[in-house]
């Protein structure tokens, strides 16, 4: 296995920002190739940065990065033929058909007109958009915008591939017609480098993750790597009342309606589902999901905007 | 990227910015037209037509100057409101390709008035070889120095509301106070001295002197050139090491 992108203690302040605060800091990270990396945090913590550098569409202030084995500072040329990127609020011409943004943005790379064409055709019918192919982009909804700019970059010859937030104003069929998409790229061993809001997004679609956290690098891993590294690794739902002592001799306990939801180790999960069950209530038992983790870790949820705590790398 | 594959990629740009959006909205094409005539109509009526010939040589220099100002608008729109640019950049396309693919789609734009104002350049009399020489020589310079100092400034604006503002005040200081559409004697001679810092009064010096509206010596045409060529490279360099492709 190989590595697609590759940093050491990358820095990045912006010119003129408050203090000289860093936007991201000392991050160190290998991005395997062929998979997808999800890049999770809230607003401000530092995914566009962090993707905006890669893409070699910002200097860095400080510390290396590599993509595909080339300096983004030095060889940003050699990455450039092989890298492909949908940005944060990106929109398509407005004044282009739908055909004719893929079918252009393929020309613009150079590919010639018939593989261009063929290309097009592919992604359009991938992505639901072959009915819409002759509307003009200025009439198109949101959601839609945003899918002909994913079956853009998912047209092109590009190994790697940015999805800055790619899925942001989707409705739900349209998200996953969006991840097939993405899953049929990752068969072409394509690396897919995606930043989301949507923790379930990041869940199915990402073979490993990062969580960003004002600017900082806060865990990396397997979706399983995370659980192992969270206090509580298990969640158990129980409907009804249970005495709320004996819940939190087993762990972190919040409640919810009807019931109580408790974060606890495997063991004292399972020994305190078995003893719900046998007070004769209904309960759930599973591993905690990412959103779960990423609460515990951070202390706020994925879209609190107020500033989280300092919180350990 | 190979030459060919540069070449289609500035071809595509002219079909993407240029061909389509006038294929959407022909109106476009009046837009350019419209200043450079208005010009032309204002001296003609004032004049009683006696300078018009000027206001010719003029139009055509302001239609190749408002390739630079509709540039500097379509940069920054696509750059801040569309992000396309970033979706540029992170592809094989080189930023001169798309700066010079981007200025040729305008130079489209600008076709109708350029044919207008080509029309009554022959009217004139004024079509000799080397005045039609001297003229595409002039007007290349002055689509060139534009497109670069276009490009530049794009990159500095936040707001394509920035480049509203800057567009008249680029127009005012490049064709109307410079003698673009007068002979330069009818300026006072401070004022004279001031027009020297505009590239456009050596263009349309040049374009008055090959067509015979005004004396131009051997000596006066070599200087001329020079500082228009040196202008024009001076931009592309500032170009070159100043315009943000990447962020800082």
């Amino acid at each position: 296995m190989g590595y697609a992108i590759r940093t050491e203690h990358l820095r990045k302040v912006y010119p003129g920002s408050k203090g000289g605060s860093a936007a991201l800091e000392d991050l160190t990270l290998d991005i395997p190739d062929g998979r997808v990396y999800g890049v999770i945090g809230r607003n401000g913590a530092g995914k566009t940065t962090f993707v905006r550098i890669a893409a070699t569409q910002l200097e860095r202030t400080s510390g290396s990065a590599t993509v595909l084995g080339h300096d983004v500072a030095t060889e940003e040329r050699a990455i450039r033929t092989r890298i492909a990127c949908v940005p944060q609020e990106s929109r398509p011409l407005y004044f282009l058909n739908v055909e004719e943004v893929v079918y252009l943005y393929l020309k613009l790379r150079g590919l010639d007109p018939a593989e261009s064409r063929a290309r097009t055709r592919d992604a359009l019918d991938q992505l639901s958009l072959t009915e819409f192919r002759r509307r003009s982009v200025a009439r198109l909804s949101g959601g839609l915008r945003r899918r002909v700019l994913c079956a853009m970059v998912l047209a092109s010859d590009a190994e790697i591939l940015f999805l800055d937030e790619p899925t942001t104003g989707l409705d739900p069929i349209a998200r996953r017609e969006v991840w097939e998409a993405i899953r049929r790229a990752i068969r072409e061993r394509r690396t897919i480098l995606l930043t989301t809001h949507y923790l379930d997004e990041a869940e199915a679609l990402s073979t490993r993750l990062a969580l960003f956290e004002r600017g900082r690098l806060v865990l990396e891993g397997t979706p399983d790597d995370l659980r192992a590294r969270v206090r509580y690794p298990y969640r158990v739902t129980i409907f009804g009342a249970y005495p709320l002592e004996e819940l939190q001799s087993y762990g972190r306990v919040s409640p919810i309606e009807g019931g109580s939801l408790v974060f606890a180790r495997e063991n004292e999960s399972r020994e305190l589902a078995r003893m719900a069950l046998e007070k004769g209530l209904r309960v759930s038992l599973g591993p905690v999901s990412l959103e779960d983790i990423f609460l515990e870790v951070v202390g706020k949820a994925i879209d609190d905007e107020t500033p989280a705590p300092e919180v350990e790398a | 990227m190979s030459e060919r594959n540069r070449l289609r990629s500035l071809l595509t740009l002219v079909q993407l910015n240029g061909l389509i959006p006038i294929r959407t909205q022909p109106l476009y094409l009046v837009n350019l037209v419209a200043s450079p005539l208005s010009f032309l109509f204002f001296i003609w009526i004032v004049s009683k037509g006696a300078d018009l010939a000027y206001g010719v040589v003029g139009g055509m220099v302001l239609t190749m100057l408002s390739v630079g100002t509709g540039l500097q608008s379509d940069l920054t729109h696509y750059r801040h409101d569309l992000k396309f640019q970033d979706i540029v950049v992170a592809s094989p396309v080189e930023a001169p390709v798309y700066v010079a693919g981007l200025a040729l789609s305008e130079l489209v734009y600008s076709l109708p008035a350029l044919a207008v104002f080509a029309i009554l350049f022959v009217y004139y009399g004024f079509a000799t070889v080397t005045s039609s020489v001297v003229l595409v020589g002039a007007l290349l310079l002055v689509w060139s120095f534009a497109t670069a100092f276009a490009f530049t400034l794009s990159t500095y604006f936040q707001d394509v509301r920035e480049t509203w503002m800057f567009s008249p005040i680029f127009s005012l200081v490049l064709t109307v106070l410079p003698p673009v559409y007068y002979p330069i004697g009818y300026l006072p001679g401070w004022a004279q001295i001031a027009a020297r810092f505009s590239p456009t009064t050596y263009a349309a010096e040049l374009v008055q002197g090959a067509v015979g509206l005004q004396p131009l010596t051997f000596s006066t045409a070599t200087i001329d050139w020079v500082v228009l060529v040196a202008f024009t490279a001076a931009l592309f360099v500032i170009a070159a090491f100043k315009a943000r492709w990447k962020d800082p």
